[in-house]
């Protein structure tokens, strides 16, 4: 990478340090927050933009098809973003083969092609700092506390001082190498987590997730008995498997008060895939955990941040916008939010503008976390836009082709 | 204009539908047929449909002006859409038609009214036939489209039976307003016919429903066919029709400068008849290298074709979900475009309205449809139908543009394959009354021959 390069990423390390510092307020408020560092963050995506366009072939050439430079960009909305599904189809990256260390693959259904993400030790670490202050704001605020002195969040920790009980219903890193998530399931357990806590999932031969059901009902059934608050980390997939399971074997637990569960999308196209307020149900019979303590999080393998839709044991959202009233803590409605490092627009799929305020459209996502790869990324997931957020509906499937038909990698 | 409340179809929509109103329903069906449709002549049901298929081709006929005005809203499709589809199923219900198909599916105009000879002498013992049809039909209604629905409405009268037309939640547009037709022009013959609509595989409705009829008809997605076979008692005839694609051929004769362009119109109307959504709408054109144009500049052409329907005959309006689709199927082949030579994205702006991809690629692929599709590079038919073989056994139509002793060839070839149904490109979603559903005969399928020895 070029030294201007590495200036920029660090100037980016620089301004998610001082906005999760700002996060820390008592006060904060997203929308505020954001218009705050509207002026950095543009300043710092534009730049960033010009750099990969340059680091990028594949992005490069995208743009080039649309008749944009590298210099003509001044503001952040008007950046060309990549489809999700390039990233199928192409090495999407900044990254010179050289220095990949890693690769997030995304989990698609049998006979697609995954999305790849390149990383390296770096690209790594800046995905560490993204993740770390917004999954620790929204699902154990009161843990903001140890991240205190931006940037150095692993010092901050005390052995036990803050550390959680994490029962992550994923495989573990060596088991599924190629999983953001697992990755920051990983990250979040070194940093939060107590040594009691464990990975419950288990990869099979055809590169499935598998869950050791009694194993977790075993974990449960202690947790319950100790009286000390757990926290549950895992797919829709995994905590419908896990709630089939209760449910055949009649097994429900009350989890200890301020327990909590981060739900992440997806079924993966594996199992019955259950509508979000009936999971909510399911989650806060058999577990005991209400749904003011359910967190979902919108994430993939190519973006290096991610959005709540919840803060743990709050009402309503993660700031002012997403107070939606009486129905707070429901499953329905809620607003995911993306971190102050992060843009995210609404855009209509017919002529690609942004949608009003309400309206329904694709969410598109400026990250500054996806320095090495491409910061503007086009999603297939339709959504209604909320202020500063989105309130999620589904996935548009468009480019779900058959696996066969996708090319080899030029 | 406001259409009287006559067919169940036309209650409110939170009426609530029960088992014993569907059998009530049948009983009056078949009272009404044995009163005025079991013994009328063929040939007054020929005269009375072709009347009827004229005024529908007529502008201001009160049933096709409400058909205009209200179908888009209603379906989703455009007005001049919608016209161009009603002119295409109604030009062809002439009586010459009529006649001919009676001809073709039962040997004799008259076969349904009476015993006529077996035509070939000379056999011993010398024979006649009649062909009866069923006394209730029942058609389960597929969404997409209405010609298949208006088709076995057609058939069902001429083979004289009752009907009960079920429709998928939300289609009952066409097929109401082409009953009310039949009733403002016919009480009697309208009081043969009803229609319902409710959302498929609501069993205890349906079971109810086929527990009536001696003969059960389905249009819809292979899965959803399965299980309205379940339903149907043992002693009903059952006819499935399942989902079907279908693509187009293009040799490379036929891609010269005279006829290139023209060719390109032709193929830009079959995607956009009825917005692509038929069984038997383009999802790909397999064009051959050599001609004067290349397989791109044709997709260029056609791109461009596209672009000319668009103004006068513009898709319709979607839900967000297929616009999503498509923006995001488009996206996908717009950085393919961008870094490999051997794909070609054109697409409307600012707009979903259309698209063509080129690929060199000759698999072939399914379109999201709404007027999105391929254009795909082949040495010759062998190739595209190696790229095919993923749809064998469920293409319908294969629309070819060859010079006649190639199009003989190609035609016994795409046979052999086992395609149903092979046109001219320009008429793939103009089938003409006398078609095959699917390979099938129309009405044969339906009655049931008494065979009369004479001596």
């Amino acid at each position: 990478m070029t030294a201007e390069f590495n200036q920029l990423v660090h100037r980016v390390r620089d301004f998610i340090a001082r906005a999760a510092a700002r996060m820390r307020a008592a006060a904060y408020a997203v929308e505020r927050d954001y218009a705050e560092f509207d002026e950095q963050f543009n300043a710092l995506a534009c730049e960033l933009f010009g750099l990969q366009f340059v680091q990028n072939k594949v992005y490069r050439r995208f743009c080039e098809a649309r008749g944009i430079g590298r210099n003509v960009i001044s503001d952040w909305r008007r950046i060309p973003a990549m489809p999700t599904t390039a990233f199928k189809d192409f090495d999407v990256t900044c990254l010179p083969p050289a220095q990949w260390t890693a690769v997030f693959f995304s989990s698609g259904t049998t006979g697609q092609r995954p999305s790849r993400h390149f990383h390296s030790p770096a690209s790594l670490s800046l995905y560490e700092a993204s993740l770390l202050p917004w999954f620790v704001r929204h699902v154990l605020p009161e843990s903001i506390s140890a991240l205190a002195n931006a940037g150095s969040a692993i010092a901050a920790v005390t052995a036990h001082a803050g550390r959680w009980r994490l029962f992550i219903l994923a495989p573990t890193r060596a088991d599924a190498p190629c999983s953001s998530l697992v990755y920051m399931f990983d990250t979040v357990r070194r940093e939060f987590g107590s040594a009691e806590s464990e990975f419950f999932g288990r990869t099979t031969p055809d590169g499935g997730w598998r869950l050791e059901v009694k194993a977790v009902v075993a974990a449960l059934r202690d947790a319950a008995e100790s009286g000390r608050a757990v926290v549950l980390l895992g797919t829709a997939f995994a905590f419908v498997e896990l709630l089939d399971y209760m449910a055949q074997t009649g097994f429900t637990c009350q989890l200890p008060p301020g327990s909590r569960v981060l739900e992440t999308g997806g079924y993966k196209g594996r199992t019955r895939s259950v509508p979000k307020s009936e999971l909510y149900g399911m989650i806060s019979s058999r577990l005991g955990v209400p749904n003011t303590h359910i967190v979902s999080e919108y994430g993939m393998c190519e973006l290096g941040s991610q959005a709540y839709d919840a803060v743990a044991g709050r009402h309503g959202g993660s700031g002012a916008n997403a107070m939606r009233g009486p129905g707070d803590g429901n499953a329905v409605g809620r607003v995911f939010q993306f971190p102050p490092w992060v843009r995210v627009q609404v855009v209509s799929p017919e002529t690609g503008e942004e949608v009003t305020e309400g309206a329904t459209g694709l969410v598109r996502v400026f990250d500054l976390a996806n320095a090495y790869s491409v910061l503007a990324v086009q999603t297939e997931d339709l959504a209604v836009r909320r202020g500063t957020g989105f309130e999620l509906l589904g996935r548009a499937r468009g480019a779900d082709l058959r696996g066969c038909s996708l090319l080899q990698v030029p | 204009m406001e259409l009287p409340s006559y067919f169940i179809a036309d209650l409110p929509r939170d009426t609530h539908l029960t088992e014993s109103l569907l059998g009530e329903a049948c009983r009056a069906l078949k009272r009404n047929r044995a009163a005025h449709l079991a013994t009328r002549p063929t040939s007054e049901l020929v005269a009375f449909l072709a009347a009827l298929g004229a005024n529908w081709l007529k502008p201001d006929f009160p049933f096709r002006r409400m058909a205009l005005e209200q179908g888009p809203g209603q379906t989703g499709f455009s007005a001049a859409t919608i016209a161009r589809g009603l002119d295409a199923f109604f030009s062809e219900l002439t009586a010459e038609n009529i006649n001919a198909l009676l001809v073709q599916e039962v040997g004799h105009v008259a076969r349904l009214d009476k015993f006529v000879p077996e035509p070939v002498a000379n056999t011993s013992p010398r024979r006649a036939a009649l062909a009866r049809g069923p006394e209730l039909i029942v058609h389960v209604a597929a969404g997409n489209l209405p010609a298949p629905a208006l088709a076995g409405m057609v058939f069902g009268l001429l083979v004289r039976a009752a009907q009960f037309v079920k429709c998928a939640s939300g289609a009952a547009f066409f097929p109401r307003l082409f009953a009310h037709s039949i009733y403002a022009a016919d009480p009697k013959l309208g009081s043969c016919i009803e229609l319902a609509e409710w959302p498929g595989g609501n069993t205890a409705l349906e079971q109810a429903l086929f527990s009536h009829a001696d003969c059960v008809t389905a249009t819809g997605s292979d899965e959803a066919i399965a299980a309205i076979r379940q339903l149907v008692p043992g002693h009903a005839r059952f006819v499935g029709y399942g989902h079907r694609v279908s693509f187009g051929y293009i040799a490379a004769e036929a891609l010269n400068r005279a006829s290139a362009s023209q060719l390109a119109a032709l193929a830009a109307a079959d995607v956009a008849a009825w917005d692509q959504l038929g069984c038997l709408s383009p999802h790909v054109f397999y064009v051959e290298t050599g001609g004067e144009f290349g397989p791109d500049a044709f997709a260029e052409m056609l791109a461009a074709e596209l672009d000319r329907i668009e103004k006068l005959e513009p898709r319709g309006m979607l839900p967000a979900e297929a616009v999503a689709q498509i923006a995001s199927r488009r996206a996908f082949y717009e950085v393919r475009a961008a870094n490999l030579p051997d794909t070609r994205l054109w697409s409307s702006p600012s707009s979903t309205a259309w698209t063509v991809v080129y690929e060199a690629d000759p698999q072939f692929q399914l379109s999201c449809l709404h007027r999105f599709v391929y254009v795909k590079q082949v040495r010759e038919l062998a190739e595209a139908l190696r790229g095919a073989e993923s749809v064998r056994g469920k293409v319908s139509t294969v629309g070819i543009a060859a010079p006649a002793p190639r199009a003989h060839q190609i035609a016994a070839e795409l046979a052999a394959w086992g395609v149903t149904r092979i046109c001219p490109i320009g008429r793939m979603q103009r089938p003409p009354l006398l078609w095959r559903h699917d390979g099938r005969p129309a009405l044969a399928d339906l009655v049931l021959w008494t065979d009369w020895e004479l001596e």
